[in-house]
């Protein structure tokens, strides 16, 4: 299976543990390149524990995680984020000290681009600022593309909870990512801003990036997902279509309780 | 004003130009007031990388400035190297040092790397008295030849005055193209949240250590001037407490500026020229000028001199 280019990422056997907890059980499964992959769960499920095994934050105890079919459990974040993945946050963590801006957010992403030195900040000062103002130009466009133009002077602190979502976001795409792990990006945000970044992932989908996507929002779920898992106290669940997932009777148990209890509580 | 706001640092350049015939009145003690405000402001924007941009607490900066002095000491007064040999001899063991304990140290977090830094800083001093034949132990190392620069020996106080503040100047300058580049931010990006700017590619061990070298390769330059300046120097001078005062002087001036350390530095050595003539009470008066300063000016002296520049051009 991970030999098949179809996919982007494929987690095999995953183990996590947490002071004998087990917050990711034997989990397996692949990410289609090009698709939108939602991974649900009702809570304390393990899919934030999952992305932070894929992404490097709190590596997985076993098991294997291929991204473009090179293991990358047990690498560090940062070399991990070299191979083409990015993520965002569920409480969002922008860079905030110093005065830092929206602008110099979106930058940091360029970060693998520009490849800073010491030296050249000293003695190749032209070459750096040439390197600067086209990953600059990028910006711009990009913070243009989520719909922060214009902010790109403010502090981040000063944006609302959901257009600093948005500058996360811009700030992940600025890595020119592969795969992008989402990790409840539509919390906290209202209806109207709900439909725009639905509109906006499947803006992201088209431009050939991949998105493994944990949401809690079913209608942002269904909309776009062009596949789903489900986690269940760090188990597998289930794993299909959104169709397939809506009608699975595992699924409507472990969100809904079991239908005894349901009845019980309409009498 | 336009004019003013761009070119407004060529202002104290004059004054520090003009300083040893006008205000200094050709007198080495007046002149060697501001050697001491240059060499400290070397330390105090050094440390201010570190802390202010990259957030990585040392208290143990002064232990460079040992290093340097030290290396520039032995070398010149017992073996008669050049002093700018030895003054790159000593940046250059400063740096290997800083590389050699940049992982293990910087891996550690908050209170832990200050005590690690802290330990750092005594152990070297314990060294330097220890090894008593080689650097003349507690009472000191004496006999350090002037400065000697393509021949030319900084004798005079104010050949060596304006050396001082031409190598002050070009490290500043060095400074602020490092932390206004896109280093810079990655400094930042550590500093705001490590496990999320390593999400971003950033290897920050890797930009931590090189920081850190930086940081103590200028440290070991302020030694080195010093050390040819006094042509004395002991481990007292080094100490925990001198790590402590340069940190004073980078809360003072107001972190994370580069420019609020060069005032924080000026102050705290020009404030007991003035205060001296109070004698006994002159460290209580030191000490409550000190706290008023901290307790009322949390973002340093550079604050408040930003916050009133900017209320003077809303009125213009």
């Amino acid at each position: 299976m991970k030999g098949s280019n179809d996919y982007i990422l494929w987690v095999d056997n995953v183990i996590k543990t947490f002071e004998g907890i087990h917050a990711l059980e034997h989990v397996s499964f692949g990410v289609k390149k090009g698709h939108i992959k939602a991974l649900i769960g009702p809570n304390g499920a393990g899919k934030t524990t999952m992305l932070n095994a894929i992404s490097g934050l709190l590596p997985p105890d076993s098991g294997s995680v291929y991204l473009n079919n090179q293991q990358i459990a047990g690498l560090t974040p940062d070399r991990i984020a070299l191979l083409g993945l990015s993520r965002t946050f569920q409480l969002v963590r922008l860079f905030t000290i110093n005065n830092a801006t929206v602008l110099d957010n979106v930058l940091l992403g360029a970060h693998k681009h520009l490849n800073p030195s010491i030296f050249e900040a000293m003695f190749y000062r032209g070459r750096m600022k040439r390197k600067e103002n086209e990953a600059k130009e990028r910006a711009l466009n990009l913070l243009k593309f989520v719909g922060l133009e214009g902010a790109e002077d403010a502090l981040p602190g000063t944006l609302s909870f959901g257009n600093q979502r948005l500058l996360e976001l811009a700030r992940s795409l600025m890595t020119e990512p592969k795969l992008l792990l989402l990790d409840e990006p539509a919390s906290g945000l209202n209806d109207a801003e709900v439909e725009s970044f639905i509109k906006l992932l499947l803006a992201i989908r088209d431009k050939g990036i991949t998105i493994l996507i944990v949401e809690h929002n079913m209608k942002v779920v269904m909309k776009i997902a062009d596949d789903i898992i489900v986690l269940d106290f760090g188990k597998k669940l289930a794993e299909g279509t959104p169709e397939e997932i809506s009608k699975n009777q595992q699924v409507v148990e472990a969100y809904l309780g079991t239908q005894k209890n349901s009845c019980k509580v309409e009498k | 004003m336009k004019i003013l706001s761009r070119f407004w640092w060529i202002l104290p350049i004059i004054f520090i130009a003009i300083y040893p015939f006008t205000l200094g009145g050709n007198s080495p003690y007046k002149s060697g007031v501001l050697i001491f405000v240059g060499i400290y402001i070397i330390l105090a924007v050094s440390l201010d990388l570190l802390i202010g941009y990259c957030g990585q607490i040392s208290i143990g900066h002064a232990a460079f400035f040992a290093v340097g002095a030290y290396t520039s000491g032995i070398l010149t007064a017992k073996y008669g190297v050049h002093p700018m040999f030895a003054m790159l001899i000593g940046m250059l063991i400063s740096t290997a040092l800083a590389w050699a304990t940049g992982r293990p140290v910087l891996a550690l977090k908050e209170y832990y790397l200050a005590m690690a830094t802290l330990a750092f800083n005594e152990i070297v001093i314990t060294l330097i008295i220890g090894l008593e034949g080689f650097t003349g132990g507690a009472s000191g190392l004496g006999d350090i030849p002037p400065f000697k620069i393509f021949g030319f020996s900084l004798v005079n106080h104010i050949h060596y005055y304006y050396f001082v503040w031409i190598i002050v100047f070009f490290i500043i300058a060095g400074s602020l193209a490092v932390v206004k580049s896109s280093f810079g931010r990655t400094l930042i990006a550590i500093h705001s949240d490590e496990p999320a700017a390593r999400h971003f590619g950033i290897d920050s061990p890797r930009y931590k250590t090189r920081l850190f070298m930086l940081s103590s390769a200028f440290a070991s330059i302020a030694g080195s001037l010093y050390a040819h300046y006094m042509g004395f120097i002991a481990p007292d001078d080094f100490g925990v407490i001198s790590s402590v005062n340069i940190m004073v002087m980078l809360y003072l001036g107001g972190i994370g500026t580069i420019y609020g350390p060069i005032l924080g530095a000026t102050f705290m050595k020009i404030l007991p020229e003035i205060t001296y003539q109070f004698q006994d009470y002159e460290l209580l008066i030191n000490g409550i000028i000190l706290i008023i300063v901290l307790v009322f000016m949390p973002k340093g002296i550079y604050g408040i001199i930003l916050k009133a520049i900017n209320r003077v051009l809303r009125k213009v």
